[in-house]
């Protein structure tokens, strides 16, 4: 059924070009011939792994006298099927999506806490974004680094913290990983699980990446530093700044792009003017990708590749993943504005639902095995409300305490320490690239 | 006789020496040696891994130095110019100075360059944003006004745990020598010093304001009006003791800063002394700052602009007088 919601468009975008095919030009971004490469390209010849090429646009209506959005396009066809990963093996994909599970069920769960009031402030929903955050978070290594926003609670959970912890975060309990000192998914850890706190101000994490990929350079490390960004956080400044800076820098960087159509109420059309975002990578000079955002196989795929390069000194990378932000801003918002065949069409394309299928399709899972793992995800995340539930707050007359590090406690190095190599030690008169670590 | 610049040049230098988790980053800092040539020659002693040319992104080079703190590094970060520290201002109050309160992650990192008037910069060139980052909780300001400070300073602030905001004053750079103490010496952070004994008055200040006391101080002295002048080096934390024993000495307190008044430190240090010291005034506190106007560039403006001798010469007689 071919739906066209208003005829008010003077002047529609053109149709986006169909897949251009094996014969398509050349990647002009330097994304070399590809393990699983994919036979799509966008006009700029950037490279798009996704099955199927979504068709639709936002639009404005004036209707009675009051603005809304509408959308325009197709939304009939079927979800495709996931497609097949180069990477990973049958027990890795099964436990990529038993995290999905435990993202989604927390997620409820902290729904749930919200509506009880107990949750302190708003509650940010991953819906329908758990395979991007947790199929990324899952292709880096122990050594590598993470700094997720708020919808990659998934992530938080795959680098180890425990839901409970984030629960806990929620409640602001003196036990969560801030001990009440900041909300939600604004935790990190240093030392182990290598995650850096993320703020709220958007896009501000991925400079910041690029430095921990700078420090790690200068103890001698090539690692992979992951972080997200919105349709709307990328907008900012920061953005820019940080990844161009891992661009110039030949640092590790892996910016996943999480264009889910909206940022709060604003449609991606009133975000940027370009259709792709991963067309920016041509301009950062940095090897782009795009991929079907609900598809876990995909961007794990595409994840592994960019921390590969990564490791091999070759720097950074971005990926736009497509999909959609199936509920609103954060709880308090219905999101009247989202015009309803967007979240219909979207629903099909469920991450969960998806690699449900594909996992009991290939036989991987069977129907008990599934309903085990699914029932097994909602126990861990009962158990750990009540947990949360009954630990404390924190005491009052604590928020004075760590405004600063005492000058006595040793910072330890991520890497062992610094590797630096003596100037004399270089040959006399070698050239080298300007950034010789190139 | 080392000048202030040569001072903070040497304090890096043998702190780099030292301990090879220090190192640099910035603009035009590699070849060139900085706009104020401080880090010249850097490069070819440490190599272009150490002393990292970047683009023109303050806001990517604080969080680029953040984030390599995190991994144990010690990066030293030059804004070409403090003034344009505005453009990293987010990454400094939010990303940099929350860490260790919000997630314990302590941010060992120092983020310098020159501040200051008085050498007709104009209104981007030359301003004293230091009180901004002294409001900011988990943040430590420097604001040395000898080169012996400013080289024990910002060895100290390499070696501190938590994020230091070193503000060098241009106006000082090659203008104030001094012989400095031999070996490697430290200045500790938020303590400040006596830079000249009195018994009448008290002009509590920092960095270039230093001079331009000490000048009313000398012809004052032949009024017999014996002024003390009290160098805070530290404007985060403020050395409140030090402010507090100063006035219960003299009982009588000017307040000199550069910056601009209102909303400026010598509000702050009034309400210490208001806390620490009201029964000890025999005169209201007298706050000498610059204009509420953005820095002007003519000379004859900004000298109008800037505190004068006069000005404090004419307050201390009037609390004398009191
Ligand atoms: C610099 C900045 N400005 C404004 C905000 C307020 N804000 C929080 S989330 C949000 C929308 C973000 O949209 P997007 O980046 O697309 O992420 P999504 O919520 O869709 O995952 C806004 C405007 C912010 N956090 N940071
Ligand atoms: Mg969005």
């Amino acid at each position: 059924m071919k739906k066209t919601q208003t005829k008010a468009q003077a002047n529609p975008r053109p149709k986006q070009p169909s897949a251009t095919g094996p014969n398509a030009k050349a990647s002009t971004n330097g994304a070399g011939a590809l393990a699983n490469s994919p036979s799509r390209r966008n006009p700029h010849g950037i490279p798009d792994y996704r099955l199927e090429i979504p068709n639709f646009r936002t639009v404005e209506e004036w209707i009675n006298g009051e603005f809304r959005y509408s959308v325009e396009g197709d939304f009939s066809a079927p979800a495709p099927p996931l497609r097949e990963s180069k990477y990973l093996t049958k027990e890795k994909t099964i436990e990529l999506y038993r995290y999905m599970w435990l993202n989604r069920k927390m997620e409820q769960t902290l729904e749930n806490l919200f509506k009880q009031q107990k949750v302190v402030g708003g509650v940010y929903l991953g819906l329908g974004q758990e395979g991007c955050s947790c199929a990324s978070a899952m292709a880096l290594r122990d050594g590598d680094w993470i700094g997720p926003m708020i919808r990659n609670q998934g992530a938080l959970l795959v680098r180890g913290f425990k839901s409970r912890d984030i629960i806990m975060q929620y409640m602001a309990k003196a036990d969560a990983p801030t001990g009440g000192r900041d909300a939600g998914s604004h935790f990190g850890d240093q030392r182990e699980k290598h995650v850096v706190a993320p703020i709220s101000m958007l896009g501000d994490l991925i400079p910041v990446l690029a430095g921990v990929a700078l420090g790690a350079r200068l103890q001698g490390k090539s690692i992979a530093c992951l972080t997200w960004v919105g349709d709307g956080g990328q907008s900012t400044g920061p953005t820019y700044e940080g990844f161009n800076f891992a661009a110039v820098q030949k640092l590790g960087v892996i910016l996943i792009v999480e264009n889910n159509l909206w940022a709060y109420s604003t449609p991606v059309e009133r975000q940027f003017a370009c259709k792709d975002l991963a067309d920016r990578s041509i301009g950062y000079g940095v090897p782009g990708f795009i991929v079907d955002g609900t598809d876990p196989n995909q961007v794990y795929d595409v994840t592994h590749e960019a921390a590969q390069r990564a490791y091999a000194g070759e720097g950074a990378s971005l990926i736009e993943a497509k999909m959609m932000r199936m509920r609103g801003h954060a709880m308090h918002d219905a999101a009247a504005y989202v015009p309803k065949p967007y979240v219909e069409y979207w629903k099909k394309r469920d991450p969960i639902l998806r690699m449900e299928k594909y996992l009991l399709e290939k036989g991987w899972l069977s129907e008990e095995q599934n309903k085990a793992l699914i029932d097994a995800a909602q126990k861990q995340i009962d158990q750990d409300r009540e947990f949360a539930d009954a630990s404390p707050f924190p005491e009052g007359s604590t928020a004075g305490e760590r405004v600063f590090c005492d000058n006595s406690v040793q910072i330890p190095f991520a890497y062992g320490g610094p590797k630096v190599q003596k100037v004399e030690k270089r040959k006399a008169g070698s050239a080298s690239d300007v950034a010789h670590f190139r | 006789m080392t000048t202030y610049l040569e001072a903070i040049r040497e304090g890096i230098w043998e702190e780099m020496e030292r301990d090879p988790a220090v190192f640099c980053v910035g603009e035009d800092i590699g070849v060139y040696g900085g706009a104020f040539k401080v880090t010249e020659g850097f490069i070819h002693h440490f190599g272009s891994e150490r002393v990292i040319d970047t683009p023109i992104a303050e806001s990517a080079i604080v969080s680029a130095a953040f984030g390599a703190s995190l991994t144990g590094m010690r990066p030293v970060a030059e804004f070409q110019f403090m003034d344009f520290i505005s453009s990293a201002h987010n990454q400094i109050v939010n990303m940099v100075a929350k860490a260790n309160y919000r997630w314990g992650a302590p941010a060992p990192l120092v983020l310098r360059g020159p501040s200051g008037g008085g050498v007709s910069g104009g209104p981007f060139h030359s301003q004293n944003p230091e009180t901004y980052y002294a409001h900011t909780p988990g943040l430590k300001v420097i604001c040395p006004a000898t080169p012996t400070d400013a080289k024990g300073l910002i060895k100290s602030a390499i070696r501190d745990n938590n994020p230091c905001l070193f503000f060098e004053h241009k106006f000082l750079y090659r203008r104030v020598k001094e012989e400095l103490p031999s070996g490697d010496y430290t200045v500790e952070i938020g303590k400040a010093r006596t830079h000249r004994e009195g018994r009448d008055l008290s002009v509590i200040t920092y960095a270039a304001m230093v001079y331009v006391a000490q000048k009313a101080a000398e012809i004052l002295a032949k009024e017999g009006i014996e002024v003390e002048i009290i160098d805070l080096r530290t404007v985060a934390p403020l050395d409140r003791e030090a402010i507090a024993d100063t006035v219960k000495k003299t009982n009588r307190a000017i307040i000199l800063h550069e910056d601009t008044k209102t909303g400026g430190l010598a509000g702050e240090i009034t309400a210490v002394i208001n806390e620490l010291a009201f029964d000890d005034l025999d005169a209201p506190i007298a706050r000498i700052a610059s204009l509420d106007t953005p820095v002007p560039f003519s000379p004859p403006l900004e000298k109008f602009f800037l505190p004068k001798v006069e000005d404090v010469v004419r307050e201390a007689r009037r609390l004398r007088r009191y």
